[in-house]
């Protein structure tokens, strides 16, 4: 259901605009109306002055340098929203604390980063020089000569050829190169080169394909034994110095443990002063404008009154002609995960149907009756268990859709039990479990009809919202349309159990003579481009009904999958052909899960929506972000 | 030939049948993925422009499928209604 929204207005007198707006801010329930957009409030905007935009300014530059600041300290502790107020002084106080705070602290973080980026490195250099160091035995000792380790892949290696003739050309042979295999897949080089031919080397070895290991600058200069021992010291020494960062850090953090609790009051302080260019204003009033649910209007009244006092009043305003309110769902706990489903398409209409209920009821079902497997089912329904709980605190998409899933994967266990489906046709193979209503591997034909029967309810269901939701918005060729429609549908349900012998031969006329109705009126509704249109139109309603026989076609997909695993497994030694089995049917799951997932929302969004739905909506906006007590209560 | 088509089990009928049930389906699964490929590419290059485009490009790429579910439809038809 979408809430039915009232419009208010808060007036007062301009000395209590702070504290009103604070107020709002935190009931979070009023979507602010521009008054400039709002012809019930002829006021002119409130005034901005030079100061108040500079405070916007200052206050701007300030969250931004201590959201650069917060950003680097992990696991702050949560903000406390209701910390005093902060005055020019604590805010003085604080720009003062950041200028000389924070290079400490941004200082502390980088050189820990540094640190822990050298543990992870060192090791590194320190196993390659290991390997390397058997071929230049006698180099520990030469001084005035640079070397340099290369590493090349084994399949490249004809490139060390190539190197050795240039620098022959350019040290003419003042150099020496030792190469050896350091693994299977990479050959390790050591150049040694006179320090003074440093630049022509590097020149060198910038052009070919070979990985040059660069070791720190604090051992460029030593012997790979002294790199080495040098290293491992350094290893050694790592971990103190890491952690005494991080204590110095600890410290500084902990002195300042509000700097979390002033972020978002700076966050809260913005908000306010950006909503103040959406007022009116007299002399020595201010008139805010706003939507606000209809149940917690009466609340709003009166907290305003209790916290702000008389000088501020609120009043029920009159809605507009040509006004459309902004769009909050409001639906029962269990549909809520579905809200993210229908926005995803659009949001609807203020005062159209919300079709969240419906989709709770449908998806699932839908779903179940495709993929219908005790075991898939349930291997689902834990996965999804365990995702919902993992993100429970955590307002997500992600977390929506793995409730979406428990519902689904319920179904698909219980329309497992109707089909008699254990990991396909293994349960009857093993323990002889039979279905209770019909095999699907056998029944193509009453899968069919099933499948067909779901999609003329479904439809039908969709035409007699699209119905009753143009009769409400008083669009009369709207509901004629959609009548006829339903007109159609009824007499192509006759004929169709008329041709199955349900209903006598004597309905055909009636029957026929309905259908050419409908199209006739249809066609005078749809005006020139109606002579092809209302046929057209028909032919997709037809089309709609068709479309849910993927219903039976994905159900039957995925019972032959499952089978052809179990065939499979069924045909090796028991081991091998369990583990076939199990990835067959891995794969068939990932398949399950995902096919009748997109294909029930499908149905709803082509099939189902385009009969009712009515779209573009104005999402509800609250003043100081939307509150989880404004969507759920 | 026609021993052999005894022999196992099928008749030449069965097996006409089932090569028009697969043409059925292979030929409008083939249309299905030509014209999904098409909307799945220019959808793609409109989601990195507008990412809250998600669910409608999810509905321009299953339209097509229509095609293909008649396809399986008429397969139905002609398995259960002519192989009978």
């Amino acid at each position: 259901m979408l809430e039915t929204m009232a419009k208010l207005h808060i007036i007062g007198h301009q000395s209590e605009l702070d504290e009103t707006l604070a107020v709002l801010h935190g009931l979070r329930s009023v979507h602010l109306i521009d008054v400039s957009d709002d012809a019930t409030v002829p006021l002119p905007p409130l005034a901005v002055d030079e100061q108040h935009l500079q405070r916007i300014e200052d206050l701007r530059y300030l969250r931004a340098r201590l959201g650069s600041v917060l950003a680097l300290i992990p696991n702050l502790p949560e903000p406390d929203i209701s910390i005093p107020e902060m005055t020019e002084t604590n805010l003085d106080r604080m720009r003062g604390e950041l200028n000389e705070l924070a290079p400490r602290v941004e200082q502390l973080v980088r050189h820990i980063d540094d640190l822990t980026r050298e543990q992870e490195t060192l090791p590194r250099h320190v196993a390659s020089l290991t390997k390397l160091l058997p071929l230049v035995p006698g180099l520990a000792q030469l001084h005035g000569y640079g070397t340099a380790v290369l590493l090349v892949e084994s399949r490249h290696s004809s490139v060390l050829g190539e190197l050795n003739v240039q620098l022959t050309e350019k040290l003419a042979g003042n150099f020496e190169i030792i190469s050896d295999h350091v693994d299977t897949n990479t050959v390790g080089a050591v150049l040694v080169y006179p320090r003074d031919h440093s630049e022509e080397v590097a020149s060198l070895l910038g052009r070919e394909a070979i990985s040059r290991v660069r070791l720190p600058r604090q051992y460029e200069t030593m012997s790979f034994r002294e790199a080495i021992s040098a290293m491992k010291t350094r290893l050694a020494d790592l971990p103190e110095e890491i952690a005494s960062s991080q204590r110095e850090l600890d410290v500084l953090v902990a002195a300042h443990a509000d700097w979390a609790a002033v972020g978002s009051y700076l966050e809260q302080h913005l908000d306010q002063l950006g909503a103040i260019r959406h007022l009116g204003a007299t002399a020595h009033t201010f008139v805010i404008s706003g939507w606000v649910p209809e149940r917690a209007a009466d609340e709003i009244e009166k907290v305003v009154a209790a916290r702000v006092g008389e000088k501020v009043i609120v009043e029920r305003a009159s809605v507009e002609e040509g006004e459309v309110p902004p769009v909050l769902m409001h639906n029962p706990a269990p549909a809520r995960p579905f809200e993210f489903l229908v926005r995803l398409l659009a949001i609807p209409r203020y005062g159209s149907v919300d079709p969240t209920l419906l989709m709770g009821l449908f998806v699932p079902l839908f779903f179940g009756i495709m993929l219908g497997d005790v075991i898939y089912g349930a291997i689902l329904l834990g996965l999804a268990v365990t995702a919902s709980r993992y993100l429970r605190n955590r307002p997500s998409a992600l977390r929506d859709l793995s409730r979406v899933f428990v519902l689904s994967a319920s179904w698909a266990i219980l329309w497992g039990v109707v089909y008699g489906e254990y990991l396909g046709d293994l349960g009857h193979r093993l323990v002889g479990i039979e279905p209770i209503w019909i095999n699907r591997e056998e029944a193509l034909e009453p899968l069919l009809l099933f499948s067909l029967a779901i999609g003329a309810g479904h439809v039908t269901l969709g035409l007699l919202l699209g119905v009753w939701q143009s009769l409400k918005f008083h669009r009369r060729h709207e509901t004629l349309e959609r009548l006829m429609l339903l007109l159609t549908l009824g007499a192509l349900f006759t004929l169709a159990a008329i041709a199955a012998d349900f209903l006598p031969r004597s309905l055909v006329t009636p029957s026929f003579a309905a259908i050419v109705v409908a199209t006739v009126v249809l066609m005078v509704l749809g005006g020139g481009m109606g002579l092809v249109m209302a046929p057209l139109e028909i032919i997709g309603l037809v089309g709609n009904v068709l479309s849910y026989l993927r219903i039976a076609a994905l159900g039957v997909a995925s019972v032959y999958l499952a089978r052809v695993a179990n065939e499979l497994g069924a045909a090796a030694p028991l081991w091998l052909g369990i583990l076939i089995a199990s990835l067959f049917h891995a794969l068939n799951l990932a398949l399950g899960a995902f096919s009748p997932t997109v294909q029930a929302l499908r149905l709803h969004y082509v099939e189902f929506f385009s009969k009712f739905y009515d779209e573009g909506g104005d999402e509800f906006r609250p003043f100081g972000g939307l509150d989880n007590r404004v969507a759920s209560t | 030939m026609e021993g052999g088509l005894i022999e196992i089990g099928l008749g030449l009928k069965a097996g006409l049948l089932g090569i028009g049930a697969g043409f059925a389906v292979g030929l409008a699964a083939i249309g299905t993925g030509y014209a999904q490929g098409r909307i799945g590419s220019a959808g793609i290059g409109a989601l990195t422009e507008k990412p809250e485009l998600l669910g409608r490009v999810i509905l321009l790429v299953a339209i097509p499928e229509t095609l293909v579910i008649l396809g399986f439809a008429v397969a139905a038809m002609i398995i259960i209604l002519l192989g009978g």
